[in-house]
């Protein structure tokens, strides 16, 4: 199959280190080559854990921290070189935008809601206060926020419609990428599925390409074309949404599939988690807890591979004893 | 209900609580006996009689005569204005260099954060009064010398509020999503995390008025600063000290008494500030 | 049930009926709890399942005796062992509180003391119902030493490695999942007859989660304690609990088994409620959210039923008469005049 549309972003060789306080040269290895690509007009799931270091991946496709190595390259331009304590001001900011986790922590409680959307259109889009407001107006209708909400704080607004006032920040720009930070983890079930919903109807209607991160499972299935799974700072599977949450190749892949409530038994796993600090970089990451784990694994730390000759590189797995799919004979 | 515009809301935090009520009603008196006092009062603070010096409370002096046979009522009122103008600069000399200070410590961190707290620190480890007389004394005894010196003991206060705000706050999301938005770390500093830092800092400065206040008087009572005749309630308890013995209570009482009730005024002023400023309390 | 079948069935060891509870407030009196129909069984897993604002957690704080200053009870009885927790005075619920009814929470890290090590916060509990459980007796250095033994024997018994050595952590040492088993371990420590679980797995990670419930189950099933199991996700609930009860802004509308609940639920809020959390199967098309939203309870105006206005079957009756209570002695109990599986009325709903 080749390829349907060309890449927005490119993810090259990225990897952040932090320094461990307390700890002389011990570094935390948050993001550790990282490689992916995003494709236009697709949105791209992303799933792992608490200490995974997809929040550290997120912002720094976002251009809020600099990685330790690695390229961004958005639409061909490579962004890693661009100093994210600058780059707010710069005119590439507009191209990439977030929604945040917490609704209620993303929003200045001193602004207004018009105040917040209002102030990307000033600063990103040179927007005189007429355009910028006018816009507001716009963009709070694309995202169904009625305009007398528009005058009010953040603790007057419900979960619901303070979600709302993000995700039309994040929109005003009128951005290329639009990262989605578990855009729906602080909400109510009944008001998930709302913004979901409108979540997926502004994708289709404007065309966007977005890079949607959860925890979710679920709820990435349902609105992602592709996926990403990352465990201790490695992509350790990548590939259709469907095909990955069906029949995950990866270990670590399954045993988080199978610890949602419903989806049959469940994967226990034991052991201890390998530690991310100075991690010894021929060992798997997961070898410690993976039920699969072979003598290998500790010598070699897998790449992300495909299944084999033949089979095209769409769906991806960093394991030697990834258990594939069986390949559909086209007619 | 119009709780959502500034007048409304102003309005509804002074009916809210009676005190603030109190407060507010009693400054608004101090303000304006500082902008017309000078004017209403029935004496000259400055004429003196010897013939009537020393008078108990009576009718025609309300507050008696000082030793100068002086109407201690109109010297009280006329001292309003320059006791409320030397706060009222000090106070505002160290919110506007002491809160930048403070919020860019604690936003940038770093040797940056430690130079300015360890200034602040080492202000506030000497005993602020004596500092102030040392100010005052190296400087010069002026007024102006008077209002800075209390400006500078009062920075550590303002320093250390902003920054507790801007190291709380730098990390929080709307911080990141202003940076999103096209902010400079100046624009943040200035649009973003200033606002949020003014409800606890204008607790500050109403209670640094009152000390303000004190810390003014405590200077001339002791004859740093304001000199006499210029009236200034810390002179005019200064002037009183030598009579209390002598029976001659109302001298220093009548000064003693408006400046406890200036200090009082501006103690309750703090809480109504902080709710005034603070928009989540707006409902 | 009938008469027979009832009369068989066993005591409940919590039976709350017919339970109110208001907050007065400046804004208004806050109708937060009314007519609460509620049992537990001993060995029972019960979920009592809602959105933020049904009741669900205030309702467990009423249990306990830890409601805000500004609730008052309205009416009905809650039985524990055949005291009436509800007219209890603050002494005995003290002493019940950690002993026979213990509570864990949704935010483990900051339900927690931070400047105490989680040995001695779970010796703090056993120490305080010292006098009831075997441990009053001996010298000082013994009693001690006994007591730290249980600690780390209940460290042990929610599965923390190396219990010796995490008997000195403090929790900021700890993961989100650990902490959340030292609460476990706190709450148990006394071997309560009834544990309330807030929210525990809000915001741990699927695979901690999975862990945290299949621990919170296992040792309710091991030691025949009820557990009441309060959650806004449904799909955790239908895998743990035995029992499920729906709540919809103060009321209880549906009590029934998991299965039968999610194979046939009654109440249309609950059919809302499954049709608008994304699962397995699902499409994001087939996502329906509950329409509405949930009914200011300061009114004083507020309908009999408190789903009316976001009920696609209202009826006339539903507006005006008082709403069936949950019965709970039967099986699959609902309160609703118009539940799924009967007609419903032939005037279509109009609101507002």
């Amino acid at each position: 199959m080749a390829e349907a549309a060309s890449a927005l972003l490119q993810v090259e060789r990225l990897g952040k280190r932090f320094a461990v306080a307390g700890r002389r040269g011990a570094m935390l290895h948050a993001v550790d080559d990282v490689s992916f690509e995003i494709r236009r007009g697709e949105s791209f799931g992303l799933v792992g854990e608490s200490g995974c270091g997809k929040s550290t991946l997120v912002r720094l496709l976002a251009r809020l921290l600099d990685p330790s190595e690695g390229r961004i390259v958005f639409d061909g331009r490579d962004l890693a070189t661009l100093p994210a304590a600058s780059f707010a001001r710069r005119p590439e900011r507009a191209l990439i935008q977030m929604v945040f986790q917490d609704p209620t922590d993303s929003l200045n409680p001193r602004f207004t809601a018009r105040d917040t959307i209002r102030e990307p259109c000033l600063l990103l889009a040179g927007m005189d206060r007429a355009a910028a407001d006018a816009r507001v107006d716009e963009v709070a209708a694309q995202v169904g926020l009625p305009p007398e909400l528009l005058a009010r704080f953040p603790h007057q607004l419900s979960g619901g419609q303070k979600a709302r006032v993000g995700i039309a920040r994040a929109l005003a720009p009128r951005p290329r990428l639009l990262i989605l930070d578990e855009p729906t983890a602080a909400l109510d079930v009944s008001v998930q599925a709302v913004v979901l919903q409108l979540l997926d109807r502004l994708r289709r209607e404007l065309g966007l390409t977005t890079l949607f991160v959860s925890h979710d499972l679920n709820v990435v299935r349902l609105l992602t074309d592709r996926v990403a799974v990352m465990y201790l700072g490695k992509l350790v599977e990548v590939g259709d949404s469907a095909e990955v949450f069906e029949q995950p190749a990866h270990p670590y892949t399954q045993a988080l599939l199978s610890a949602i409530p419903g989806h049959g038994p469940r994967i226990r796993l034991t052991g201890e988690v390998s530690s991310p600090i100075d991690p010894p970089p021929q060992v798997c990451r997961f070898a410690s807890r993976c039920p699969a784990a072979h003598e290998r694994c500790s010598r070699e730390a897998p790449a992300l591979h495909g299944p084999g000759p033949g089979a095209g590189t769409a769906h991806q797995a960093a394991c030697h004893v990834a258990r594939w799919p069986a390949p559909v004979l086209a007619d | 209900m119009s709780s959502s515009t500034t007048i409304g809301h102003v309005r509804h935090v002074l009916s809210d609580n009676p005190v603030t009520l109190l407060a507010a009603t009693m400054f608004a008196v101090f303000v304006l006996l500082a902008l017309v006092g000078p004017f209403v009062v029935p004496y000259d603070p400055l004429a003196s009689n010897a013939a009537r010096a020393l008078q108990p409370p009576s009718a025609e002096h309300w507050f008696g005569t000082d030793a100068l046979g002086r109407d201690i009522f109109s010297r009280v009122i006329v001292a309003t204005r320059l006791d409320l103008s030397i706060a009222f600069a000090a106070v505002l000399m160290s919110f506007l260099i002491g809160m930048p200070l403070g919020l860019a410590a604690g936003f940038f961190g770093g040797w940056w954060e430690r130079i300015v707290t360890r200034a602040a620190d080492t202000v506030m480890a000497f005993p602020l009064f004596v500092l102030a007389m040392g100010i005052v004394a190296a400087l010069g005894n002026t007024v102006g010398n008077i209002v800075l010196a209390t400006a500078i003991i009062n920075l550590p206060f303002y320093i250390r509020v902003a920054r507790a705000e801007a190291n709380v706050r730098r990390g929080a999301g709307w911080v990141e999503a202003a940076r999103l938005a096209g902010n400079g770390d100046a624009r943040i500093l200035a649009v973003h995390l200033f606002p949020n830092a003014l409800p606890p800092a204008m607790v500050q400065v109403s209670l640094n008025m009152g000390w303000a206040i004190l810390n003014a008087a405590g200077l001339s009572f002791i004859g740093l600063g304001v000199r006499p005749p210029e009236p200034e309630w810390g002179i005019l308890v200064a002037e009183g000290a030598q009579f209390i013995v002598s029976g001659e209570w109302w001298v220093s009482f009548f000064p003693g008494a408006m400046l406890m009730l200036a200090v009082f005024t501006f103690n309750l002023l703090g809480d109504a500030l902080r709710d005034i400023f603070d928009p989540r309390r707006r409902t | 049930m009938t008469g027979a079948a009832a009369a068989a069935a066993p005591v409940p060891l919590l039976d709350v009926s017919d339970f109110g509870l208001e907050f007065r407030t400046r804004s208004g009196t806050v109708h937060a709890l009314e007519h609460v129909n509620l049992r537990i069984h001993k060995g029972e897993v019960v979920g009592l399942v809602g959105e933020s604002g049904s009741g669900k957690s205030v309702l467990s704080y009423a249990m306990l005796g830890i409601s805000d200053a500004a609730a008052r009870v309205t009416g009905g009885r809650a039985l524990f062992g055949g005291l009436d927790l509800l007219q209890a005075d603050a002494r005995t619920l003290a002493d019940l509180r950690g002993r026979e009814i213990s509570m864990i929470f949704q935010s483990p890290r900051t339900a927690l003391n931070p400047i105490r090590t989680v040995g001695l916060q779970i010796e703090d509990v056993l120490r305080r119902h010292a006098a009831r459980t075997r441990l009053g007796s001996g010298t000082g250095v013994e009693q001690a030493k006994g007591l730290r033994e249980r600690a780390v024997q209940a460290l042990r018994e929610v599965a923390i490695a190396d219990p010796e050595r995490r008997y000195h952590a403090y929790p900021f040492e700890l993961s989100g999942g650990m902490c959340q088993r030292v609460m476990i371990a706190i709450a148990l420590a006394c071997r309560p007859g009834l544990l309330i679980a807030d929210e525990p797995t809000t915001g741990l990670d699927v695979t901690t989660q999975a862990a945290v419930m299949d621990l919170i189950t296992g040792l309710a099933r091991e030691r025949q304690m009820a557990t009441l199991f309060i959650t806004h996700d449904l799909g955790l609930a239908a895998e743990y609990c035995d029992r499920i009860v729906v709540m919809h802004a103060g009321h209880a509308v549906e009590a029934a088994p998991a299965r039968a609940l999610f194979a046939t639920p009654r109440h249309p809020y609950t059919a809302r409620l499954m049709s608008s959390t994304p699962d397995r199967q699902g499409t994001l098309a087939a996502l329906v959210p509950v329409p509405g939203n949930l009914p200011d309870l300061r009114r004083t105006d507020l309908p009999p039923c408190r789903f009316v206005e976001r009920c696609t079957r209202a009826g006339e009756r539903c507006r005006t008469a008082p709403l069936p209570r949950l019965d709970a002695q039967a099986a699959h109990a609902v309160a609703c005049w118009h539940p799924l599986a009967t007609p419903a009325p032939a005037e279509a709903a109009h609101h507002g």
